[in-house]
C-alpha cells in the first residue's frame, strides 16, 4: 500500500522528469533483453527446423536405421524386416542435389521404394496430378520425380515439365511426373524436397547396392524398446537404431558448440545493460538525496526508501523488457539468415523457413529483464540506507564516495580473480577426456575474471587519473586540471561507466583477437594441406565443412588429367561417422600424390611414417583434438565403423586439421574405397604444369567437364576467400552483439556526466562568474567524457587480450587443437581505443551543452 | 510531555571531535511555545534534531509522552517522527515534484492510506494556512512564505504531539515572517506544543518560554508566562 503510494505520486514523476535518465535505463535493459530474445528465438527455429523436417519425413516410422553417411548395403534391409516384431522395413535414399538452370537452388531428394513406402509416408497428390501413371510406370521410367507445390510455384515448373538437377553424374534431365500438396514429407525442407524412386535414386546418385536410411513400423503389440534391441542384434556393430526424436536430438548435440558460443554472447549483452541500470539507479540516488532525507525526516522507513528505489527499477525494467523481447524478434529476423549460413557451412543444410517465437522466450526474457534489473539496482538502493534524515536540514559538504574502494571491495576483486586463475589452472591441469576440460569451466573463468577486474576499476581510475595529472592536464589548460580534479572526487560513480566501457572494449578486443588467431590457424592450415591450384568441386565452393555438396565421381579426376595444361588432379571425398559417441570427419585422399606438394603439419609421428603406412593399408592419422579427446598417440587402433562392420585401423601419426571441431581422420582413399565401396569425390586438387596459366586452364575445365555439370573452380586464392567469408560469417552475430554493447556503454556515460553536471551547478556558475567561456565549460564536460572512455578503453584492450587467450582455449583449442596459436589483434585495439574514446566523445556533448547553459543567478542560488 | 535527561551530542569534524550538546536536561510541558536561542555553533539546531528524533543522542535520554526516543530502532524511531513529530524547516524542504496537496499529505501516503481519502484533509489543512486557492501549486510556483504555510500544512497533518520548527521564517522577508509567527502562536492558543529554534529575540517573544544555549550547553531558561507579543 505504502510502495503503490510512493510510487504513485513520487516515482512516476520522477520516471517522467527524467526523460533522458530513464530512456537510457529503459534503453539499456531493452537491448539487453532484446540480445537474449533474438538469440533464443534463432536457436529455437534452427532446432525446430530440424525437428520438422525429420518429423515430415519420418511418417509413421517409429525407428530408423542409419549407417555409415556413404551410405549401407541394401542386404541390410532383410535382416530388418525379419527381426521380430517389424511390421515394415522401407528402404530410404536421402541426399542433396541442385536445381540446375535459371535460378539455382538446393533441394533434398528422397529415394523411396514406390510401392513399399505408403505403409509409412504419406503423399498427397494435387488434382492435376491425380491421373498419375500407376507406380509401375513411376518405376519404369528413370527420370520420373514429383515435387512439391511449393517448389512448383516457386520455380514455375509444371506437370510434366522437364527440369534439371545436378547430380553426381552430372547435370541430369527429370520429368515431373506428380505435384505434391503441402502434406507429409512435402512439408521438409521448406518444400525444397523431391521424391524420386529408390532405385533411380541409387543410380544417379552413386550410391548403388546402398541405401541411407530404413525406416521400420513397429508391429501392434509390440514395444519400442525390444524391438529396437531385436534390430541391433541382428545388424553389426556402428549401426544406429534410433527413433525420430533421438535423431533430432543427435542433431541438437552437434549444433550445441555453436548454438552456446551464441547463447553465451547474448548473455555478455545483458550484463552490460545490467550496469547500465545499476549506474542509472546510482545516479538517481545521489542526485535524490535531500527529498530522500526529506521523506526520512518526514518518516519514511530505510526499508520503504530501498522499496521505492526497486519499485521505479521494476517499472522501468518491465517497459524495458517488454520493448526488448519486440526488438529481439526484429534482430532474430535480421540474424536468422546469416546463423542458418553458419550452420550449414560447418554442420549440415538448415533452411530455417519461419521464425519459431514461443511463449518461453518471450517471457523468460521479460523475466530476466526485470531480475536482472532488479539485481543491479539492488547495490545502489541498498546504499540509501546511509541517507540520514539529517541530510534534509543539512548541507553536507560534498565527500568523496570512497565506497567503491573500501578494502572489502579490494579483497573481492582480488577473491575473484584468484578464483578465476584457479579454475584455469584445473582446466589446464584435467586429463582431456575429463568433464573440466569443457567451454563451461572456461567460460566460468573468464566470469570471475571479468567480475575481479571490474571490482578493481575504481583504483585504477584512481591511478589513471593521477597519472594523467602529472603528465597531461596542464597541457589542456584551465579545463584539463578541472577534469582530473572532478573524475576524481567521485571515484566510484564515474567507475561505474569506466566499467561499462571496459565491459564492451574487452568483448571487442577479445573477439577481434580469438576471430584472427582462428582465421590464421585456418588459413595456415589450408597452407599445408591445399598447395592446389585450382580447386573443384560441385554444389558448394566450400565442400570441406558440412556444407551441403554433391559428390562426383573419384574417376572423374582421369578426365580432368586430360585438360590441357592440368599435372594432376587429386581427388578428396569426406563423410561423417560415429566415434565413440561423436561426429567425426572421415576424409580420404590419394596419400601419395596428395603429400607430394602438401606440407602436412604434423605433431606427432612423421611424414615418413604417413607415407610408409597410409596408402593401401589399413592406416590412419587423427588430429590433435580427437587424440587428445580419446587419448589416442601413434602406434595405437581405432576401430570405425564401416558398412560391413567395424575395423581396426592404425594410427600412423597424429596432425593439424581444423575440418571438423568433433575430429577429424585421415585415410588414403584407396583404403576408403575398400571398406566402404564408395567411388566418390567431394572435391578435386589440381595442380597446372608450370608456365601454364592458371585461369586458362580453369576455363578450360568448365568449358569441357564444366557443362554437364555445374563445377566451382576456385583459384587458391578465392578458396581462402571463401573460408575468411565463412569464418566471419560466423562471427556475424557476435559483431552485432559488440556493437550493441558499445552502445549502451556510451549511454552509460551520457547519464554518469548528465548526474556529474546537474551536482555541480553551483560550481558550474561560479566558474562562469569569474570568467569561463561557455565553450571551456563545454570543453571541461568533454575532456571528463573521453578520460573516462580512454580509461576504460585501456582497461578494456589489456583485459581483452587476456580474456581472447582464454576464449582461444576454450572455444578453439578445446575442439580443434593445441597448435592454434595466440595472435593478439593489434588493429582492433588501435580501434577499441579510438572508438572507446570517440564515442565517449560524443556521448558527452549533451551533458556538455547542458553545462555550457547554465544560467549564472540560478545556479549561483542553488543548494 | 518532552523531557531531556543529560543529553550530549558529539561528532568528528575531519579529526576534531566537536561537543554540539553538552548534559542538557529539560523539561516541555504539554501546550508550551518554547523558543531555544542562542549565537551560532551554540547546538540549537542540534537540540532541535534530537527532540525530533533525526538524529541520535551519544548520551542522555530523550522522551516523548514517557516513550523514550534512545537507545530504540531506526524503524521504530522513524515512525514515531512520522506520526508524533511535526517538522518545519528554515529552506522548507518540499519535494519539488509535488503539488502543494500532495505535499501535505506525504506524511499519512507514507502511513498507506489511499491519497483519495487524505486529499479532502489535505486540502481543509491548505485552507487552514490560507492557500486553500493553491493547492495544486508546485513549490516552484509559490512565494516564500506560501511554501512555508505548505511545510505547516504538513506538519500539522498528522496531529502531532509536537511542532518543531527550525528558524522558520529564516528565508522570509519581516511581513511574511510576521504572518509565520502570527498563525504558529494561534496553533498554540489551540493546544498545540510548539519548539522553535531562533536567532531573533522578537520572534522568541511570541512563545511562552525562552531557553537560551551556550557553547552546548543551557545557560538560561525564562518563562514568558502567556504570550509575550
Amino acid at each position: 500500500m505504502n510502495l503503490t503510494n510512493l510510487l504513485r505520486h513520487i516515482s512516476l514523476k520522477h520516471i517522467k522528469l527524467q526523460k533522458a535518465q530513464t530512456f537510457m535505463a529503459v534503453s539499456g535493459i531493452c537491448l539487453g533483453v532484446a540480445a537474449m530474445v533474438s538469440i533464443g528465438i534463432v536457436n529455437k527455429s534452427v532446432l525446430r527446423s530440424f525437428e520438422d523436417s525429420i518429423n515430415h519425413i519420418t511418417g509413421r516410422a517409429a525407428l530408423q536405421i542409419t549407417g555409415a553417411e556413404s551410405g549401407f548395403p541394401e542386404g541390410m534391409l532383410d535382416r530388418v524386416q525379419n527381426a521380430a516384431g517389424v511390421e515394415y522395413a522401407v528402404p530410404v535414399i536421402e541426399t542433396n542435389a541442385k536445381l540446375s538452370g535459371g535460378k539455382e537452388r538446393s533441394l533434398m531428394i528422397l529415394g523411396v521404394d514406390v510401392l513399399q513406402d505408403n505403409q509409412i509416408r504419406d503423399y498427397s497428390l494435387t488434382d492435376e496430378s491425380a491421373d498419375i501413371p500407376d507406380p509401375l510406370l513411376f518405376l519404369a521410367k528413370l527420370d520420373s520425380l514429383l515435387i512439391t507445390r511449393a517448389m512448383a510455384d516457386r520455380e514455375g515448373i509444371g506437370l510434366d515439365q522437364q527440369i534439371q538437377v545436378q547430380t553426381v553424374e552430372g547435370i541430369r534431365r527429370f520429368r515431373v511426373r506428380g505435384i505434391l500438396n503441402p502434406e507429409g514429407p512435402a512439408r521438409a525442407a521448406g518444400g525444397d524436397i523431391a521424391i524420386m524412386d529408390i532405385y533411380a535414386a541409387q543410380m544417379v546418385f552413386g550410391k548403388e547396392g546402398r541405401i541411407d536410411r530404413i525406416d521400420v513400423s513397429i508391429a501392434r503389440g509390440e514395444t519400442l524398446d525390444a524391438v529396437k534391441d531385436r534390430i541391433q542384434a541382428v545388424l553389426p556393430k556402428g549401426y544406429s537404431v534410433d527413433t525420430p526424436a533421438g535423431r533430432t536430438r543427435q542433431v541438437e548435440i552437434l549444433t550445441m558448440r555453436f548454438r552456446k558460443s551464441i547463447g553465451l554472447i547474448s548473455f555478455m549483452g545483458m550484463f552490460v545493460g545490467m550496469y547500465l541500470i545499476y549506474n542509472a539507479v546510482s545516479i538517481s540516488v545521489v542526485q535524490r538525496r535531500k527529498e530522500m532525507g526529506i521523506l526520512r525526516a518526514l518518516g519514511a522507513t530505510r526499508g520503504q526508501i530501498i522499496r521505492l528505489f526497486l519499485g521505479e527499477t521494476f517499472v522501468v525494467s518491465v517497459v524495458g523488457s517488454l520493448l526488448g523481447v519486440g526488438l529481439g524478434v526484429f534482430f532474430a529476423k535480421l540474424t536468422i539468415g546469416s546463423v542458418a549460413q553458419s550452420i550449414t557451412d560447418a554442420y549440415l543444410k538448415t533452411s530455417v523457413v519461419e521464425l519459431a517465437p514461443s511463449w518461453s522466450n518471450i517471457v523468460t526474457g521479460v523475466g530476466i529483464g526485470i531480475i536482472a534489473s532488479l539485481a543491479a539496482a539492488a547495490f545502489p538502493a541498498r546504499s540509501t540506507t546511509g541517507i540520514t534524515p539529517i541530510s534534509a536540514i543539512r548541507i553536507l559538504p560534498h565527500a568523496e564516495d570512497g565506497r567503491l574502494l573500501s578494502t572489502r571491495i579490494r579483497i573481492a576483486s582480488a577473491f575473484f580473480i584468484l578464483v578465476s586463475i584457479l579454475i584455469f589452472m584445473a582446466y589446464k591441469i584435467a586429463d582431456a577426456s575429463s568433464a573440466i576440460r569443457s567451454t563451461a569451466t572456461i567460460f566460468w573463468s573468464i566470469v570471475f575474471l571479468l567480475l575481479g577486474i571490474s571490482l578493481s576499476t575504481p583504483v585504477f581510475l584512481r591511478r589513471f587519473m593521477l597519472l594523467f595529472h602529472r603528465f597531461l592536464s596542464s597541457r589542456l589548460g584551465a579545463g584539463g586540471r578541472l577534469a582530473g580534479l572532478n573524475l576524481q572526487k567521485n571515484i566510484s560513480r564515474n567507475a561505474v561507466a569506466v566499467a561499462a566501457i571496459f565491459y564492451s572494449v574487452t568483448l571487442f578486443v577479445s573477439s577481434a583477437s580469438m576471430i584472427h588467431s582462428g582465421r590464421k590457424a585456418m588459413l595456415d592450415y589450408i597452407d599445408s594441406v591445399e598447395r592446389g591450384d585450382i580447386i573443384i568441386s560441385s554444389g558448394h565452393p566450400m565442400a570441406v565443412g558440412g556444407a551441403p555438396n554433391i559428390p562426383m565421381p573419384a574417376e572423374m579426376g582421369k578426365e580432368i588429367e586430360k585438360v590441357p595444361g592440368v599435372l594432376s588432379a587429386d581427388p578428396f571425398r569426406k563423410i561423417y561417422l560415429n566415434y565413440n559417441g561423436r561426429r567425426v570427419l572421415l576424409g580420404a585422399f590419394d596419400t601419395l600424390g596428395w603429400m607430394e606438394y602438401n606440407p602436412i603439419m604434423i605433431t606427432e609421428g612423421g611424414r615418413k611414417d604417413i607415407l610408409r603406412l597410409l596408402p593401401r593399408q589399413d592406416n590412419v592419422v587423427v588430429n590433435e583434438s580427437l587424440a587428445a579427446r580419446n587419448r589416442i598417440k601413434p602406434g595405437d587402433f581405432v576401430v570405425l565403423p564401416t558398412p560391413n562392420g567395424p575395423v581396426r585401423f592404425g594410427v600412423a601419426a597424429i596432425v593439424v586439421s581444423y575440418t571438423s571441431d568433433s575430429g577429424v581422420i585421415w585415410m588414403d582413399i584407396h583404403t576408403y574405397q575398400r571398406h566402404w565401396h564408395d567411388r566418390l569425390a567431394d572435391m578435386f586438387s589440381v595442380r597446372v604444369k608450370a608456365n601454364e596459366n592458371i585461369s586458362a586452364v580453369r576455363e578450360a575445365i568448365l568449358d569441357g567437364i564444366g557443362k554437364k555439370r555445374n563445377l566451382f573452380a576456385l583459384s587458391a586464392r578465392e578458396f581462402k576467400d571463401e573460408v575468411r567469408t565463412m569464418i566471419d560469417r560466423s562471427f556475424l552475430v557476435s559483431n552485432a552483439v559488440n556493437i550493441i554493447t558499445m552502445i549502451i556503454a556510451g549511454l552509460g556515460i551520457i547519464v554518469t556526466l548528465l548526474a556529474s553536471v546537474l551536482e555541480r551547478t553551483r560550481e558550474i556558475g561560479v566558474l562562469r562568474s569569474i570568467g569561463m567561456r561557455r565553450n571551456q565549460v563545454s570543453g571541461l564536460v568533454i575532456i571528463e567524457s573521453v578520460l573516462l572512455g580512454v580509461a576504460g578503453g585501456i582497461l578494456g584492450s589489456a583485459a581483452g587480450i587476456l580474456i581472447g587467450w582464454i576464449n582461444l582455449e576454450g572455444f578453439v583449442r578445446l575442439d580443434y587443437g593445441a597448435s592454434v596459436t595466440y595472435h593478439i589483434h593489434y588493429a582492433s585495439i588501435g580501434w577499441a581505443l579510438l572508438l572507446s574514446a570517440g564515442l565517449s566523445a560524443l556521448a558527452g556533448l549533451y551533458p556538455a551543452r547542458r553545462a555550457a547553459k547554465t544560467n549564472i543567478v540560478q545556479a549561483l542560488a542553488y543548494e | 510531555m518532552i523531557e531531556m535527561l543529560n543529553a550530549s551530542k558529539a561528532y568528528h569534524q575531519g579529526t576534531q571531535e566537536v561537543h554540539a550538546l553538552r548534559n542538557v536536561s529539560f523539561r516541555i510541558k504539554k501546550g508550551e511555545f518554547l523558543s531555544i536561542m542562542g549565537p551560532s555553533g551554540s547546538g540549537k539546531s542540534t537540540l532541535l534534531n534530537l527532540i525530533g528524533g533525526l538524529d541520535q543522542p551519544t548520551s542522555g535520554e530523550i522522551f516523548i509522552d514517557g516513550r523514550p526516543l534512545h537507545g530504540i530502532s531506526d524503524d521504530e524511531l522513524t515512525l514515531i517522527r512520522r506520526r508524533r513529530i511535526g517538522f518545519i524547516f528554515q529552506f522548507f524542504n518540499l519535494l519539488p515534484i509535488l503539488t502543494a496537496v500532495e505535499n501535505v499529505s506525504l506524511p499519512l501516503l507514507l502511513d498507506g492510506m489511499p491519497f483519495s481519502q487524505i486529499k479532502p484533509q489535505a486540502v481543509n489543512f491548505l485552507e487552514k494556512v490560507g492557500l486553500g486557492a493553491r493547492t495544486e501549486h508546485r513549490p516552484e510556483q509559490l512565494s516564500g512564505g506560501e511554501m512555508q504555510r505548505v511545510a505547516i500544512a504538513r506538519a500539522l497533518i498528522t496531529n502531532p504531539a509536537v511542532l518543531l520548527a527550525d528558524e522558520p521564517t529564516g528565508n522570509l522577508d519581516s511581513h511574511t515572517s510576521e504572518e509565520i509567527f502570527m498563525h504558529l502562536k494561534r496553533l498554540n492558543e489551540q493546544g498545540q506544543t510548539i519548539v522553535m529554534v531562533t536567532h531573533d529575540p522578537r520572534a522568541a517573544a511570541y512563545g511562552t518560554r525562552i531557553i537560551t544555549l551556550k557553547d552546548g550547553a543551557l545557560s538560561e531558561d525564562i518563562s514568558l508566562g502567556e504570550h509575550a507579543s
